[in-house]
């Protein structure tokens, strides 16, 4: 009679002295790994500039058309880059197609994960919110 | 027929076919990198080898193989596929692997020869050759780090456009593009960019707008000069990205390629405008189309309703210009309406029409079934016979098929760039015999057999002296001629000595040229605006058409007269019938009305006869008509001014209603090219605002309670295309071909005049004419692309002219004539003879025909200032 109540005391007791698994979400939040399919974002060189020559590949690839309104333009040395850039988050599908499709490197899946957003339209990046920022929530080895 | 054997299929192909024709007819894919259907064989990337037995033991190139009887080829085997590998390897070995940013990237054959050949890698390796970009020229930028040396850009420009502009430099691997200098120096047709294989050659207006697999793609007619040529417009999200022209016939000119932004040209009329207070304002078109009606009808009631005066428009589609001889015709009654062709293209078809008599169509009958659309409703049948004018003016596309070709008076790649394009193609044949007789040196000179320089304005002499020569050696006509004693008596003072002294042409050219055409099996004449614009511009026509009586051989496919149709519809809006004397179809009229230079001399003169109001659909008189001052003058005296015009054009700026149209790609119409081939324009962009002309006629004559037909231009051209047996066969252009009619040719041979003098006493002859990039004053706003290379208008000298005046290059000059004045920078011209100065006609500032009274040539003094 006894003896169920004392195993179930034990464990109890047991649980008290280890570490805690659950995590107390949003103060602690979890390390995602760097394989991880989250956002995509424009990626910066180490000059800061944007890699993305606005070649549309991804807009083409994009199986949910949460990447629109590419807009190309010429820089002043000729080279092509894109004056705007839109990634809509409500519409994406974090498939990670339009890295595989980017012959640059420059839409990457970070590692963020919350889409939780009172207004909607912050969901809808234009091109300086897509771009990479720094960020401790982004771990360094994530590209 | 030639019996073959292609990978192991008996087939049956066309004799002096390829190899490479054959397998596309029978839908054998071959690789192929150099090849291109515009083009000769080059040769050059040897990427189509097939084994052929009988032949030598190695592969042979399927393009420049011909097939024969008994050929055994085989297009795909091991060994083949090894030579393709390796030759696409070397082709890639330091390719630019810029097909993210490459405009070429999508629509690259490279990028689809090298996923079809499956190349996996680049197992090579050769030193890095610097890049060389060209990004100074204009319209064309060029890299030729990607260029695969396949060399079909510098063959189209020597065989097809003739500007041989660019050439290969070096040797092997080596081998780069050059156009000798940076930048390019060309004709700016862009001919290159479209059939480069590769991303070597970019358009510079389309550069990063838009990949290649984002546009719409709307094959319409060009809107420019009469060539009647078709290109693919290229939007995306309602904006054109480019003029693209692909497919078999890459070849357009600059204006056609370059100049369709005048679409988004930021000065285009958005509202309708108002006279109101001496100003023009801004509208609804409720009220601009209501003060219309109203002030048509009470100038019609007040003065009768010949009182307006209707000016159709050779841009306009032959649906609007029908409308409007409709509502001129049916809903007031009068034949006073007349075309801006008339000090150009009317006096062509009237020499023409005197010589050959008027337009009959017989044995065509009305096709019970209905046709597709913008077809006509009359088929050719056998016993279709053609009689008069109409019948002896010839196709571009037969051209090439003369013998001998006598240009008069026509610098022909700015008069008509597709007419160049055909004598160039006719310079293939050894048979071809070239005569170019011009008052300067032109483009064709260089392809002249025999090359005749003549003084301005004596060209119809010059013309009286071949035939002259032509009569002494009794040539005896193909087609039935009456009046040849008359006309010989004619001509009986004429000597070819004084021939010779007046025109500058030495007596023996004149007698060559006079040799050439007699014994050609396939004459053809062409002349241009240039000579038809002159005083007497009629007689030259009519001179010409003597000639042709005499030599003409119209039974010969390619025998025939070309007379320059400066802009689109110049033909069509007079064939339509948008004449005074001609309804649709040349048909004659009872009463006819008044032609545009009569009417304009009544109401500078303001006599009680002129009209109270002008209907201008388009055409920009002051800036057109010869004589400025005197059209200004007759316009300030119209009480009533209506223009219909896609700009507020020098004319528009007197009108009292401005209506803005829709232009080429935002409404639906057809063309009728110089040649009378039907061009169709599909509508491909919206129209923002403003009406296409149709419409516009169409809720005026409504309003005015008049019925004339509606529901769309298809629907207009049935109804018009029904009223012209004229137009039997006609069908778009692209579609079936047009069947050819019976022609029953027979002519009158009419004494012209021979007085070629030119009045005045000033010491230099300025003509005024066109310039390679521009079209009438369409292409005169911004950012047209013919802007960028003839962005003002400069007056063309001969350098020692200039030296003699004290002027060089960009200095600004004083031009006076009899009639005014104006200073233009000048340009020097070793092309102009001495004593002759050369003025574009397409801007406004400075206006050439400030200085003109009656006629495209004038005598002026320059000077320096």
């Amino acid at each position: 009679m006894i003896m169920p109540f004392l195993k179930g005391l034990a464990t109890t007791l047991r649980m008290v002295f280890t570490k805690p698994i659950t995590q107390q979400y949003p103060e602690e939040r979890r390390e995602m790994y760097p394989r991880w399919r989250g956002h995509p974002e424009l990626t910066i060189d180490p000059d800061g500039r944007r890699r993305c020559v606005a070649c549309t590949l991804c807009l083409v690839v994009c199986p949910s058309n949460a990447i629109k309104g590419i807009v190309p333009a010429e820089g002043p040395e000729h080279e092509k880059y894109p004056a705007a850039f839109v990634i809509d988050l409500q519409r994406c599908i974090f498939c990670g197609l339009c890295q595989e499709a980017c012959p640059q490197a420059a839409i990457k899946l970070n590692n963020l994960y919350e889409l939780a957003q009172y207004d909607k339209s912050l969901l809808i990046l234009e091109i300086d919110r897509a771009t990479q920022k720094e960020s401790k929530l982004r771990t360094p080895d994530w590209l | 027929m030639v019996n073959l054997t292609i990978d192991g299929r008996a087939v049956q192909t066309k004799k002096g076919q390829t190899i490479l024709e054959a397998c596309d007819d029978l839908g054998i894919f071959v690789p192929r990198l150099c090849y291109h259907p515009a083009l000769k064989p080059i040769g050059a990337c040897r990427i189509c080898v097939v084994e052929v037995k009988p032949g030598p033991p190695r592969p042979l190139p399927a393009c420049a193989t011909y097939v024969a009887e008994g050929q055994e080829v085989v297009t795909a085997s091991p060994k083949l596929d090894v030579i393709r590998l390796e030759l696409m390897k070397l082709v890639l070995i330091n390719h630019a692997l810029e097909c993210p940013v490459c405009d070429k990237g999508g629509e690259c054959e490279l990028q689809d020869l090298t996923h079809a050949i499956g190349v996996p890698e680049v197992d090579l390796a050769a030193v890095k050759l610097p890049p060389n970009q060209d990004y100074e020229s204009q319209l064309v930028e060029r890299h030729p780090d990607r260029c695969v040396t396949c060399g079909r850009c510098i063959h189209i420009c020597r065989d097809r456009v003739g500007a041989m502009a660019i050439n290969f430099t070096l040797r092997g691997y080596f081998t780069e593009l050059t156009s000798g200098a940076v930048p390019l120096d060309c004709e700016f047709c862009g001919s290159c960019i479209d059939i480069c294989p590769v991303g070597a050659l970019i358009n510079k207006q389309f550069k990063y707008r838009s990949r290649a697999w984002e546009v719409t793609k709307t094959e319409m007619a060009c809107p420019f000069c009469g060539g009647g040529c078709t290109y693919e417009l290229h939007v995306k999200d309602g904006k054109v990205m480019r003029v693209f022209n692909g497919g078999d016939k890459v070849v357009l000119c600059g204006r056609g390629r370059f100049g369709w932004p005048v679409v988004e040209a930021p000065d285009r009329l958005k509202t309708p405008l108002i006279r109101q207070d001496g100003q023009l304002q801004e509208a609804t078109w409720d009220e601009a189309l209501d003060l219309v009606a109203a002030k048509f009808r009470q100038i019609t009631e007040a003065a009768g309703l010949g009182a307006i005066y209707g000016v159709g428009s050779p841009r306009a589609t032959n649906e609007a210009n029908y409308l409007f001889q409709k509502f001129f015709r049916q809903g007031l009654g009068t034949n006073n309406l007349d075309n801006p062709g008339r000090y150009t293209y009317i006096r062509a078809l009237q020499g023409l029409a005197a010589v050959f008599g008027p337009a009959q169509v017989s044995g065509v009958e009305l096709d019970p079934s209905r046709p597709p659309a913008f077809t006509s409703p009359y088929p050719v049948t056998d016993d279709a016979k053609g009689k008069g004018f109409p019948f002896v003016l010839g196709k571009i596309d037969d051209l090439p098929k003369a013998d001998v070709v006598l240009v008069v008076g026509a610098d022909v790649t700015p008069e008509l760039p597709p007419l160049g394009w055909a004598l160039l193609e006719a310079r293939e044949r050894d048979a071809f015999k070239l005569i170019v007789a011009n008052n300067r040196r032109t483009k064709f000179d260089r392809y002249a057999d025999l090359s005749m320089r003549c003084q301005p304005g004596t060209e119809r002499l010059l013309v009286a002296g071949i035939i002259k020569a032509l009569l002494a050696a009794e040539v005896t006509p193909a087609i039935r001629a009456s009046g040849v004693e008359e006309f010989k008596e004619s001509l009986k003072k004429l000597t070819l000595k004084d021939v010779a002294k007046k025109t500058g042409v030495e007596e023996a050219a004149i007698k060559a040229a006079a040799d050439l055409l007699a014994q050609a099996l396939a004459p053809a004449i062409i002349f241009g605006a240039e000579l038809l614009a002159q005083d007497k511009g009629q007689e030259n026509a009519l001179a010409l058409a003597d000639l042709f009586l005499l030599v003409g051989k119209p039974g010969a496919p390619g025998s025939a007269l070309y007379p320059v149709a400066e802009k689109n519809n110049t033909r069509g809006v007079c064939e339509v019938g948008v004449l005074p004397d001609f309804g649709p179809g040349f048909a004659p009229v009872d009463k006819p009305g008044a032609a545009l230079p009569e009417v304009l001399a009544l109401l500078e003169k303001g006599d009680a006869a002129a009209p109270q109001s002008l209907y201008l659909l388009g055409g920009d008189l002051l800036r057109f008509a010869p004589n400025h001052k005197q059209v200004e003058k007759a316009l300030k005296k119209v009480p009533f001014i209506v223009v219909q015009d896609a700009f507020l054009t020098e004319t528009a700026k007197l009108a009292h209603v401005v209506l803005p149209v829709a232009v080429h790609a935002e409404q639906e119409g057809t063309f009728i090219s110089s040649d009378g081939t039907l061009g169709y324009l599909p509508r491909a962009l919206s129209a923002n605002g403003v009406k296409p002309d149709c419409l516009i006629i169409h809720e005026i004559a409504s309003r005015m309670g008049y019925s004339i037909p509606t529901g769309g231009p298809a629907n207009i051209f049935k109804d018009l295309a029904k009223a012209m047996p004229l137009w039997a066969g006609l069908a778009p252009k692209g579609s079936e071909p047009r069947a050819d009619f019976g022609k029953d040719l027979s002519g009158q041979l009419v004494p012209f005049d021979l007085d070629v003098s030119l009045p005045g006493r000033r010491p230099l002859t300025l003509l005024v004419g066109k310039s390679l990039q521009h079209s009438g004053s369409f292409t005169t706003h911004h950012p047209c692309g013919a802007l960028t290379v003839t962005p003002r208008a400069e007056l063309g000298m001969n350098p020692d002219d200039a030296q003699g005046l004290g002027l060089t290059e960009g200095d600004a000059a004083k031009v006076t004539s009899s009639q005014g004045e104006i200073s233009v920078p000048i340009t020097l011209n070793p092309d102009l003879p001495p004593g002759l100065v050369f003025l574009p006609e397409h801007f406004a500032d400075p206006a050439a025909n400030a200085l003109t009274l009656n006629s495209n040539l004038v005598r002026v003094t320059i000077s320096k200032g």
